[in-house]
């Protein structure tokens, strides 16, 4: 548990440092990547996005119980 | 079990309140069902900066059952247009918390983008019945952009990946 909770520490450690220097670029094939997306069937105006989204607030709630767990100090 | 942002966007609509949701959970909408999402513990809720508005958004929190927030405190009352405006002002962030953890920023902030261009654009869905008006995905992933915060950064740099993913799908291609 302990050897798990410091590979966790040391997971998030290196996406804040790898957050702090990555630099974004929109690129046309990022755009277009958008654009399809966004003309798929289900995200027309009207699509039902129940489903979805509880599996959002499901993952939420894991994330929320696992971040309240005890914490090595 | 309903979950609490249909509650808050059926007494939104029954206030008339234009909203976009934006950010990482507006981002989630536009994932097909039984794709992974994105994590994210709120929701943000774009709104024009008036006065009148943010008294129904308020009003329309309170019937949804939600405690309003300024900070650490709780927002104060009579909350009136006298207070909205000065809100406006302060472009200070009103949080709207209930159960389970639920929480919703009310923002006039969206970076990048003004309410006007974004709404005109829109995208209404479905949640359990309910209309929600969301962003487009291409304008949240450009206000993400615009933000440039480091958390938008971790979205930014997984979320191109994801959209692959999902287009690769055969369901999907």
């Amino acid at each position: 548990m302990a050897d798990e909770l410091e590979r966790a520490d040391r997971l998030f450690e290196e996406a804040q440092a790898f957050a702090r220097t990555y630099r974004f670029e929109m690129t046309d094939e990022y755009r277009a990547l958008i654009e399809r997306v966004e003309a798929m069937p289900q995200n027309q105006p009207g699509a039902d996005k129940s489903g979805p989204w509880r599996g959002s607030a499901a993952d939420h709630r894991a994330f929320v119980d696992a971040s309240s767990g005890p914490r090595r100090m | 079990m309903t979950h609490p942002l249909a509650t808050l966007a059926r007494e939104l609509a029954a206030h008339s309140v234009r909203y976009l949701l934006i950010g990482v959970s507006g981002a989630n909408l536009y994932a097909p069902a039984g794709q992974a999402v994105f994590i994210t513990k709120d929701f943000d809720l774009f709104l024009p900066p008036d006065p009148d508005t943010l008294v129904h958004a308020w009003t329309a929190s309170e019937r949804a059952a939600l405690e309003l927030w300024i900070g650490d405190e709780p927002l104060e009352t009579p909350r009136d247009r006298w207070l909205a405006e000065r809100v406006i002002a302060q472009r200070a962030l009103v949080r709207a918390t209930g159960a389970s953890d639920f929480q919703v920023d009310l923002t006039w902030v969206m970076a990048g983008f003004a309410f006007e261009a974004v709404w005109q654009e829109r995208r209404e869905f479905m949640i359990e019945g309910v209309p929600v008006p969301a962003a487009r995905l291409l304008h949240i992933v450009e206000s993400k952009r615009a933000a440039g915060r480091p958390k938008d950064h971790l979205f930014l740099a997984t979320h191109k990946d994801a959209l692959e993913q999902l287009l690769r799908k055969p369901d999907h291609s």
